[in-house]
Parts: structure tokens; C-alpha cells; sequence
């Protein structure tokens, strides 16, 4: 019967997307959590825009066959939503982001008052990242991401591959300037 | 403005300090059971938004059975909808339209508006207000004709005697 095979079918492709979802979340959701993180710098806010992201995606999963590379563009949706979080969000303070480091940074072979000083080392850094401009900002924090060429950063972006190059330049002259003499530019 | 190279190598240094910083943040390990705790929330999470749900798990043998009921369903509704539209129209009568319209005639003759029954208003303004002289009773008339007995007479008033002229 032709309404039989077809909700066979239909099962069976819901089967198929099910699994095919079930396979990006093992395979991506560590490298999402991960720019989650290096945007929120909190680990249950990174999370929850993970599976804020994976959620999206369940929703559209009908187009997960047109998709021609799933990493960035997981990337890019996750990328947005932690912006658009971080947008809503009240500024966090910077005792905040020490504390959390402190927890989550590695500590093999730190004494406690070293592990608190590098944790504060690299509160100060990131506060000082957090002053940049919004285009050279993101180009540098995912330029941290050693897995993601210039060109996939420009495809997360939506921009060309040269304004990426060029956003990087500014973003390391302004950062220089920044570590520098601190709170200088704005 | 040009720097130094001792400046220069710091502005570098420090650059690259920071880069090593965010390259640390950018590798730090996920918590342990994220991808477990996601897949978890994927299937908690309704499928597809839709007014009614119906069920999609049904056997191959059952489900023309559900279609009759589908279609038994939606023609009950159909029935009800055209029955309460079918009774409205029935008990609802539009009056008829006049064929003439009949204009109420005036009892004024035709002025409009309320009458002033003839009244004229003087305004005072022209000539300053005339204040009304009080009027005098009839018994104050005879009392200026004729002497009091008592030879009391009223202060600045005048005794006037018929047949006398006052000089």
C-alpha cells in the first residue's frame, strides 16, 4: 500500500536524520563548547549554548544534507548565539573570569599562588581583548582556534578571507597597544 | 612615529603572550558527558511545532483505520461549523429597505432652532448700567400727602399740603 511505504519511508528518514544529529553531536560538541567558552568564559553559559546550537539544528535537520562542511558551520551558529548571548548578558566583572580560569585552566606542576597569578595574568589579557573592536575581536579569538584556517574564520564570519588578514593585523597592533598602556583605547 | 626595536620586540612579546592565552582558552577540554547531556535534551525536545499531534507511530494495518477516523473527525467539524452558520442565517432577518424616505416636518416654519418668543436684548454696555429706582408702596403715597397727626415728621422729607405752593 503506497500510504504504508510512505510513512515507512517517512520513519525511516527520521531514523536517519536522528542518527546522522546523534553523529555531529559526538563528533563537534567538544570544538563547540570550546568557542562557546572562549567567547563566555563560563562553562554551564558555554554549555547551554551548545545545546542551544544542537537544538537548532534538530529543528533544521531536514537541510542537514545540503550542508557542505558541518564543523564550520556548527561553528558559525554557535558563534552566534554566544554572541547574541554576550550581547544580552550584563558585563561580567573581572574577578569573575580570574576565578573561573583559576578553576579551569590546567594546574599540573603549579604551586596554588602560581596557578592564581597565571589565572590573573590571563584575566588581564583577556579583559584587555575583551577592549577591542568587535570585527578585530572575533577575528582574534577565533584565530586562536588552530583548527579553523583564515578562510573557514571568514566563512564563520561572512566576510572575505583578506578582511580577515587585515582585521588580524589591526586587532594585534591594538592589542599591543592595549597590554601596553591599558584602558587607552575605546 | 617610529619605535624602537626594543619596543617593538615587547609589543611582539606581549602580543604573542596574549595569543598563547587565548590559544590556551581555545584548548581547554570540555566537561566529561557533554555530547551525552546534549543528545539527552535533543530527545526531550518537541520535534516539530504543530496545532495537533498526531500519531506517528502507527502500524501499517492500522493506519487506514486512522485515516477513516481522520476523515470521520474532520467532517464532524465540517457539519457543525455549516449547521451553526445554516441556523444563524435562519433566525437573523434583515429588515427590508425603505423604499422612500420620509423627512419629519419642521413646526417652525422653517427658521430652525428654538424661538425667542420676540424678545429683544438691550445690552447695557452703551449707556453704563441704569440702576431701577426702588418702587414705592401706596401707604408711603398717602403718608406724603397728609400731616402726621403727631406733628412728627419724617427728616428730609417734605410735607406738601394740597392747595399750598411750596415756595
Amino acid at each position: 500500500m503506497e500510504i504504508v511505504d510512505s510513512a515507512v519511508h517517512d520513519k525511516a528518514r527520521q531514523r536517519a536524520q536522528e542518527e546522522a544529529l546523534a553523529a555531529l553531536v559526538d563528533q563537534y560538541a567538544t570544538t563547540l563548547f570550546r568557542v562557546a567558552f572562549s567567547v563566555l568564559h563560563n562553562q554551564s553559559d558555554a554549555e547551554d549554548a551548545v545545546q542551544e546550537a544542537f537544538l537548532r539544528v534538530l529543528r533544521h535537520r531536514e537541510t542537514l544534507g545540503e550542508i557542505r562542511d558541518h564543523r564550520v558551520w556548527l561553528i558559525r551558529i554557535v558563534w552566534n548565539i554566544v554572541l547574541d548571548r554576550k550581547r544580552r548578558a550584563k558585563t561580567r566583572p573581572e574577578t569573575d573570569d580570574i576565578a573561573e580560569l583559576g578553576r579551569v585552566l590546567p594546574a599540573a606542576g603549579l604551586t596554588a599562588e602560581q596557578r592564581a597569578a597565571a589565572a590573573q595574568h590571563h584575566a588581564h589579557v583577556l579583559a584587555c581583548v575583551e577592549q577591542l573592536p568587535a570585527r578585530e575581536r572575533e577575528v582574534m579569538m577565533l584565530s586562536a582556534f588552530e583548527e579553523l584556517s583564515s578562510v573557514e574564520i571568514a566563512e564563520v564570519l561572512d566576510v572575505t578571507e583578506s578582511s580577515v588578514r587585515s582585521r588580524l593585523f589591526r586587532a594585534r597592533n591594538l592589542l599591543a597597544e592595549l597590554l601596553g598602556h591599558p584602558r587607552s583605547i575605546r | 612615529m617610529s619605535l624602537s626595536p626594543q619596543n617593538d620586540a615587547d609589543r611582539n612579546a606581549s602580543v604573542i603572550d596574549a595569543e598563547r592565552t587565548l590559544r590556551l582558552i581555545a584548548t581547554l577540554p570540555a566537561p566529561e558527558g557533554i555530547a551525552d547531556r546534549v543528545k539527552s535534551r535533543l530527545q526531550d525536545a518537541p520535534r516539530k511545532a504543530g496545532v495537533i499531534a498526531w500519531p506517528s507511530s502507527v502500524s501499517g494495518a492500522r493506519w487506514t483505520q486512522f485515516a477513516a477516523m481522520r476523515a470521520a473527525a474532520a467532517a464532524a467539524i465540517v457539519i457543525a461549523v455549516a449547521g451553526g452558520a445554516w441556523e444563524l442565517y435562519t433566525h437573523i432577518q434583515i429588515a427590508p429597505e425603505p423604499s422612500a424616505v420620509a423627512t419629519p416636518q419642521r413646526m417652525d416654519g422653517g427658521h430652525g432652532g428654538l424661538s425667542a418668543a420676540g424678545a429683544v436684548r438691550k445690552p447695557q454696555t452703551l449707556d453704563g448700567p441704569v440702576v431701577a429706582a426702588p418702587a414705592k408702596s401706596d401707604e408711603d403715597k398717602s403718608d406724603e400727602l397728609l400731616p402726621k397727626g403727631n406733628g412728627a415728621k419724617p427728616a428730609g422729607k417734605k410735607v406738601r399740603t394740597p392747595g399750598l405752593t411750596q415756595r
